[in-house]
């Protein structure tokens, strides 16, 4: 039976007389990894801050792990990583002395120590980077450097604000890859994002934000797909000729599904992200078929915001 | 270890790295050095008439320092984060925020009052070595007095710029209200001075004073909403 991870119950924030937002209910159950989707001011930020107790409701409740986070802030902490909006860091201080004392403050014992900052760091940040003042590394380096510092003590569930926000794309396909990895490896996730690419590759279930109130909560991929959990990618094959069932029979593997279209295209739904649409098409092409055309789909993620938040802040 | 000694030790340790990365760490020195240099400008260049003389002159060029060191580095532990927006990482982790505060301004406090007290003691004792005349007129402070009040002064400024800091969530506005708190400590300590009014109380006002606004911003700052 599933766990609760994170919970909102009847949610309210009010900031004077504005509702930031306004009476939300979720559960979102342990190694999930949910979107949070909204245009700005929706109050995707301020859910974030009531769930990690940085700011108090002004009715309703949330629950880390069972915790109220305003209550007993510093127990509720204990399994979450956060990261909120763009803290700025002193421009004087390195990676490694902030990583330093997040390990210290997260009760990582010194010879541990590093351990957890190369476990952090991996495939984020070079150690050389670390040892460098923040003041002189560019944006996409403080930024890996920032969700690494998140990652210390190896916390269970992860709250991340736009975590690509800032990030070239080659950077943010590398950081979509290491969430990808943090969702097999069993972390809850909640990611608050504008990018919709982001929600595709790393989030199982959406969850739709406007004007403080939830208006929508559903799988990322309300179409058929691989029953297995983790992040699912959808690319449509066009072959030169008709294909069969039988033609796929060498790729068949459970993470991976294949529904046609028509006689010479199908859409496949498999697990994964560049690397594995790379290694299909190898394959499809080894299986003889004659593979004419690769693409990825008009998002039904796209179509499915915009009727749910409005046009604005669509990406 | 309780946790809220641990949270305390852990952004003690915190504070020092940043002084030391920011080299702000040297500030504490200055007294160490000014105070001796005032004292023997005293003793040799103004050949003042007494050794306690000499003395009060260190004493006030160390005290002054300190307090400069004191608001500069109290501004910075607290207000820096704030407007930074550094907080929004520290305060997502586990932690007691006013012990993390009182860490820090157990660092940067007790570094610029520790500075005061050998930078001032040195500088009397500099005094004594250089100055051997003897005057009938003694100066209008004691020494003693002098070196023991202006430990109730910095304590007053550290907590005015610590509870600044805390309400405008910016270092250079505390700093700013901590000169003028440190302004009007001198006009009140200089009225009591002119009318022979200036005992022990004014000092131990302030330090309490002091005290309480430390105290208070311990609190509000574990209230703090992002």
């Amino acid at each position: 039976m599933a766990t609760e991870a994170l919970a909102a119950d009847h949610l309210s924030k009010w900031y004077g007389s504005r509702p930031a937002l306004a009476d939300v209910s979720f559960r979102i159950d342990r190694g999930e990894s949910v979107a949070y989707l909204g245009p700005n001011g929706a109050g995707k930020t301020t859910t974030l801050k009531l769930l990690s107790g940085l700011t108090r409701p002004t009715s309703g409740f949330a629950r880390v792990l069972g915790i109220d986070p305003s209550g007993e802030r510093d127990r509720a902490l204990v399994g979450v990583g956060t990261l909120l909006e763009t803290p700025g860091v002193p421009p004087f201080l390195t990676g490694a002395d902030l990583l330093s004392y997040c390990a210290r403050v997260r009760g990582v014992p010194v010879r541990e120590r590093p351990d957890a900052v190369r476990r952090a760091t991996d495939g984020l940040v070079a150690a050389e980077s670390l040892r460098h003042p923040f003041g002189s590394l560019s944006t996409g380096v403080a930024r890996r450097t920032l969700l690494a510092s998140v990652l210390i003590g190896d916390p269970e569930i992860l709250l991340l604000d736009e975590p690509t926000m800032g990030l070239d794309p080659a950077a943010r396909s590398d950081l979509r890859k290491i969430l990808r990895d943090l969702v097999r490896r069993g972390k809850t996730i909640l990611l608050s994002t504008h990018l919709l690419e982001d929600v595709q590759e790393v989030c199982d279930r959406v969850l739709f934000l406007r004007d403080g109130v939830l208006v929508g909560d559903e799988p990322v991929q309300p179409t058929a797909g691989p029953t297995a959990g983790g992040s699912v990618r959808t690319v449509r094959l066009r072959f030169a000729t008709p294909v069969t069932p039988e033609s796929f029979a060498s790729l068949a593997r459970p993470s991976l599904r294949v529904v046609w279209e028509d006689p010479r295209q199908v859409l496949v739904f498999f697990l994964g992200g560049d690397p594995e649409q790379a290694e299909l098409v190898a394959q499809t092409v080894r299986a003889g078929l004659t593979l004419i055309g690769v693409a990825v789909p008009e998002p039904d993620l796209a179509r499915r915001y915009l009727e749910k938040v409005g046009r604005e802040e669509a990406t | 270890m309780s946790g809220h000694a641990r949270d305390l030790l852990n952004n003690a340790a915190w504070e020092v790295t940043r002084l030391r990365r920011s080299r702000r760490i040297w500030l504490l020195t200055i007294p160490l050095v000014a105070g001796p240099v005032g004292s023997a400008a005293a003793a040799l260049y103004l050949k003042v008439p007494s050794v306690a003389t000499a003395q009060v002159l260190g004493l006030l060029i160390s005290g002054g320092l300190s307090a400069l060191i004191v608001l500069d580095l109290t501004a910075l532990a607290v207000g820096e984060d704030l407007a930074l927006r550094t907080h929004l990482l520290t305060f997502a982790l586990p932690q007691r925020r006013s012990a993390a505060l009182a860490g820090r301004l157990l660092v940067v406090t007790g570094g610029a009052l520790g500075s005061y007290a050998a930078g001032a003691g040195l500088a009397a004792w500099v005094a004594g070595q250089l100055v051997h005349g003897v005057s009938a007129a003694p100066p209008v402070l004691t020494p003693l007095h002098l070196y023991l009040g202006q430990f109730g002064l910095l304590v007053f400024l550290g907590g005015v710029v610590a509870a600044a800091a805390v309400v405008t969530r910016s270092a250079s506005q505390a700093l700013v209200a901590g000169v003028l708190a440190g302004v009007l400590a001198a006009g009140i300590a200089s009225s009591f001075l002119l009318q022979h009014q200036l005992g022990p109380t004014f000092p131990v006002v302030l330090g309490g004073v002091g005290v309480v606004a430390w105290g208070w911003s311990l609190f509000e700052y574990g209230r703090l909403e992002t």
